[in-house]
């Protein structure tokens, strides 16, 4: 099985084509797993470490998150939360708590003098640090996948879901202007991204959906939220580069919606609430499926029900392409790492076009 | 039923928040029972839209939107309800256990809860095992929710139910368990007292329970 990087691979099977085999592909594997699987610590800041662990465990792509309020990593030294923690003791000096200025934890556009006021200059700057460095770490082959346009999510965390979901109903035009506003930082990020030639394409990690359907309605989605990712779709395939989605959740509903604005793959078809077979065989003509290896089997199966779960997935939705395999999220530090392994050991070994499993 | 109680309930049912006020008055005046307009209107409109909830007819901000309009046509009533009448279907604590922070799917449910009838303490996110017992033992509440979102912190609701085994206290409260990795059978599995996979299916088993409790 040939192990070295190569990101026409992915392409393939992102178009929709069986390549030589099924590749491998991740949103996020946590840093203790690509650590035990190098035999080495692995940190945040070790970028070299990262590119050798998807380069050696088979991906044809590093993901490398750029993006606005990127979720671990809006901290206390963030430039955000200084002027947040400013904004928040002026009206509270009595404050302690330094979750009341963390983005993660609090929601602060409430009202349309909230957002007036909002600091969107320091939310929106954004660290590029580690996309610059990564190119010449690149292994011949391989390329970036950018972990970046995140807008729905961004714009709830910051008006809070309740609150989000009540003026969305009475207040549409407010939180019209709150997702403009994210997707206009985003969009500049955007085109920053898509400018590195060694980026191959965007990854958009963005939950629309609970276990029982969309979070909102899908004619708000399509109003506020996919207007803007068909924007997005359509920059990136100017570019030639691919635009792929991920959400967990029961998709079912927005699948049409999905493809109709110009998504290359979706990731990970949520394995506790879809069925990736039926997905396969209703939409797996019109858009690459990524999955779905459920993170609760790699937590507490063993490994011949991971073995056994990836071979169904070989058996029914890798033939005629279009098909990437990994976990049903990310794989979390949490997994079994043997749990991890026997995923990608079963996956290169069997994963072969024609696949014969 | 009277056309103004039929105007209040459609009122919350298609969000009318700002004429909601003016109906529950109008419905008092006309001489309707303050009860009677809890009980036939404001109640019932919420259990229509539960129902349209759990059909996938509307979403999470329409649900959160009406629920909103019947709490504001219950603050007008409120103070003329006897003491008979105000007294709720009963008490639940609510709360997502230690080491989850998630709280979207927890809200829905106290919403939806308060929209039946119940007296809603919610407690929040993260609340460790002994917290929550204190609670238990000071509220008294007939009944606990727990949720959680995540597989890594769904142990924590079999904690709560072992110390309040241990402590004397299992059989003085019903236990309702739900969030993303949670299921019937793990509830089962914990002795919990029932599982609801949305906020629809959670009103229906704490009115069960709570006749029970």
């Amino acid at each position: 099985m040939d192990l070295r990087p190569d990101f026409n691979r992915f392409l393939k099977a992102v178009r929709g084509e069986e390549a030589d085999r099924v590749p491998l592909a991740e949103i996020l594997v946590e840093y203790p797993i690509q650590g035990k699987f190098l035999g080495r610590e692995v940190t945040a800041s070790d970028l070299e470490a990262q590119v050798e662990f998807w380069t050696r465990a088979g991906y044809d792509y590093v993901p490398i998150s750029v993006s606005m309020m990127t979720p671990g990593k809006v901290t206390e030294e963030s430039k955000i939360s200084r002027v947040l923690r400013e904004m928040v003791l002026r009206e509270r000096p009595e404050e302690t708590d330094p979750r009341a200025w963390n983005l993660e934890f609090t929601s602060f556009i409430h009202e349309r003098a909230d957002f007036e006021r909002f600091p969107w200059g320091p939310a929106a700057e954004m660290d590029f640090s580690m996309l610059d460095r990564v190119k010449d770490l690149l292994p011949p082959g391989m390329k970036v996948i950018a972990i970046s346009g995140k807008i729905f999510t961004l714009t709830w965390m910051l008006m809070g879901f309740q609150n989000f979901s009540l003026k969305l109903v009475m207040e549409p035009q407010l939180v019209a202007d709150v997702f403009r506003k994210v997707a206009s930082i985003q969009f500049e990020a955007l085109d920053r991204i898509l400018a590195k030639d060694y980026v191959g394409g965007i990854w958009v990690v963005d939950d629309i959906a609970f276990g029982t359907g969309p979070m909102i309605s899908p004619q708000a989605l399509r109003e506020h939220v996919f207007s803007w990712y068909r924007e997005m779709a359509r920059r990136c395939h100017d570019k030639d580069r691919v635009f792929l989605m991920h959400s967990d959740g029961d998709l079912t509903s927005l699948m049409e919606d999905l493809i109709d604005m110009g998504l290359d793959a979706i990731q990970p078809i949520d394995p506790t609430c879809m069925d990736i077979v039926k997905v396969k065989q209703e939409f797996g003509q019109r858009i690459c499926l990524i999955g779905n290896v459920a993170n609760e089997l790699l937590r507490s199966g063993s490994t011949a029900e991971v073995e056994d779960y990836t071979r169904h997935l070989l058996r029914h939705v890798a033939p005629g392409g279009g098909f990437c395999l990994g976990s049903g999220n990310s794989v979390p530090a949490w997994a079994k790492f043997e749990n991890y392994l026997a995923m990608r050991d079963t996956a290169l070994k069997n994963g072969a076009y024609p696949i014969k499993v | 039923m009277s056309d103004l109680l039929e105007s209040l309930k459609e009122a919350v049912i298609t969000r009318r928040t700002a004429e909601i006020e003016g109906l529950v008055k109008a419905a008092l005046e006309s001489g309707i029972a303050p009860g009677s307009i809890v009980n036939d209107g404001l109640i019932p409109a919420m259990d229509v839209v539960g129902r349209q909830f759990a059909d996938g007819q509307i979403f999470v901000p329409e649900m959160l939107v009406s629920a909103m309009t019947m709490k504001t046509g219950l603050e007008v009533v409120k103070p003329m309800l006897t003491g008979e009448e105000t007294q709720s279907k009963g008490t639940v604590l609510m709360a997502t256990v230690k080491g989850d922070l998630h709280d979207i799917g927890k809200n829905i449910v106290s919403m939806m809860l308060e929209g039946a009838g119940f007296r809603v303490i919610d407690l929040g996110v993260d609340l460790s095992v002994d917290k929550l017992i204190d609670q238990v033992e000071s509220v008294k509440p007939h009944l606990l929710g727990l949720s959680a979102l995540l597989t890594t912190t769904m142990p924590e609701m079999k904690r709560v139910i072992e110390e309040l085994t241990e402590r004397g206290l299992r059989d003085k409260v019903r236990i309702i368990v739900g969030g993303a990795p949670v299921n019937a059978k793990f509830a089962e599995q914990i002795g919990a007292d029932g599982y609801g996979a949305n906020a629809t299916e959670a009103v229906d088993l704490a009115r069960r329970l709570a006749v029970l409790a």
